[in-house]
């Protein structure tokens, strides 16, 4: 093909969207594919899973330090008392992160819609450009 | 200052052309200061302290993605961590996947900071990153630098008391974990470095965001200020014993590092690597349009022949 034949503003165009792919636009071009309910609701649910793992680590590390005195205390303690504490705690910990996801991924979807409406405009410009080089 | 501007230019240029090249070799020499580093401080699995692993880990971190030089920085702390004591590595293992857990996935880019904050700290000048983060981050990465700063603190923590916890009874494994936590727990220079670099990370966002003049400058110089004031406040309440000398040293130095960091990378757009042979009100373009082969069909024509009892053939 000749050089003359490449055309200046759809490389341009081209150009700009594949700095847009490379630089963070892959990802909101994902997340832009999802709807909002879904893409926050997965999120939240990673978040629930990885706050679940995070307060079993913490509640882990709970004990071991006071192993000795959770041992002794084993046998006196109201342990459905102390059970009902924990699941307590683990709601309080797993709302409270899930709510932070919530409004973290809200605002990041809404950032990604609004960063790909660009992109979709450049992309109907560009299959104009190629419409009208192929009437040439 | 035009020959500077010249010289950020050529930078800017050998960049843009060497781009492929120089990205992979700033991640080599990153992962192995990273973990050079780490051996230097912590050094206690000799087969780690090979400098022959150091360069091949290294290698392969500079074709791999970024984060993958955390991963293997925290494999090489756990390692010498479990040659200590298994517990040790047990606390550091609990704390490292909170971190993960927790907050890196949300911000994945920000995990730079955790790796570069305990080694600016080993140099005496972690005060580069709350006053960098804060011109071009948001308060938000506050927390990447207390994350930063709890590890620096555990490695450091257990580098000084290494003999005393392998010293404490072996089969009290409960011991020494409720010896480590409760030193990180009591560590109070861990806390009066959280405050300082939060209060840094804030005073330089808001001041950077008002519209004056040289608003960057101002915003660095008040937020070098506000830590040095915080960490000898904390040194006064709490006898953190910081040597004060050394903060404002090491402050002047991480101003100058930033200033420089201000001039040569915050300036420069070096994340657009388009090749340019044209220009419009946005970029410069560096494109590199390679037309593809194509080859010509051979055209079939279909000739009719007509001959007395015969139909036709095709060529």
């Amino acid at each position: 093909m000749d050089i003359f034949m490449l055309n200046e503003e759809r490389i341009k165009l081209m150009t700009k969207m594949a700095a847009y792919e490379e630089h963070g636009g892959k990802k909101n071009i994902t997340i832009g594919s999802f709807f909002r309910g879904d893409y926050i609701g997965l999120q939240v649910l990673k978040s629930v899973i990885c706050a679940t793992i995070a307060y079993a680590i913490l509640f882990g590390m709970f004990i071991v330090y006071d192993f000795e005195v959770f041992m002794l205390d084993i046998y006196k303690m109201d342990l459905l008392g102390f059970g009902k504490k924990v699941f307590l705690y683990y709601f309080i910990f797993v709302a409270a992160y899930s709510l932070i996801s919530y409004i973290v991924h809200s605002i990041r979807y809404n950032r990604a819609k609004k960063s790909l409406k660009k992109y979709n405009f450049n992309l109907k410009q560009l299959t104009t450009l190629y419409e009208m080089e192929t009437k040439k | 200052m035009s020959v500077l501007l010249e010289m950020r230019e050529n930078l800017k240029n050998i960049y843009n052309k060497h781009e492929v090249f120089i990205t992979p070799v700033l991640k080599f020499l990153l992962a192995m200061v990273s973990l050079a580093t780490i051996n230097s401080t912590l050094g206690y699995m000799n087969k780690l302290n090979n400098p022959v692993i150091v360069i091949v880990v290294s290698l392969m971190c500079s074709f791999l993605p970024i984060n993958f030089i955390i991963i293997v920085a925290t494999l090489f702390v756990l390692g010498h961590l479990y040659a200590i004591t298994l517990e040790c590595a047990l606390v550091a293992l609990a704390l490292f996947l909170l971190l993960y857990l927790l907050y890196f996935r949300f911000s994945p880019k920000d995990t730079l900071v955790v790796l570069l904050l305990p080694i600016l700290f080993l140099l005496k000048i972690p005060y580069v990153i709350p006053i960098a983060m804060g011109l071009i981050a948001t308060p938000a990465s506050i927390v990447s630098v207390m994350c930063g700063v709890v590890i620096y603190y555990l490695i450091y923590y257990v580098e000084t008391n290494a003999t005393a916890i392998s010293s404490l009874d072996s089969e009290n494994a409960v011991a020494k974990i409720r010896y480590i936590i409760d030193g990180m727990l009591t560590n109070k220079a861990m806390l009066v470095a959280i405050l300082a670099f939060s209060a840094v990370v804030i005073i330089v966002f808001l001041i950077r965001k008002l519209s004056v003049d040289h608003a960057w400058t101002v915003a660095m110089v008040v937020g070098a200020v506000t830590g040095v004031v915080v960490l000898l406040m904390g040194d006064l309440v709490f006898e953190t014993n910081i040597s004060i000398l050394g903060v404002i040293i090491g402050t002047v130095i991480s101003l100058l590092l930033v200033k420089v960091l201000q001039f040569f990378i915050f300036n420069v757009d070096y994340t657009r690597t388009e090749f340019a042979q044209f220009e419009d009100d946005e970029y410069f373009y560096y494109v590199k349009a390679i037309p593809k082969n194509t080859v010509s069909k051979t055209e079939k024509t279909v000739k009719k022949i007509t001959n007395v009892g015969d139909t036709s053939s095709m060529k």
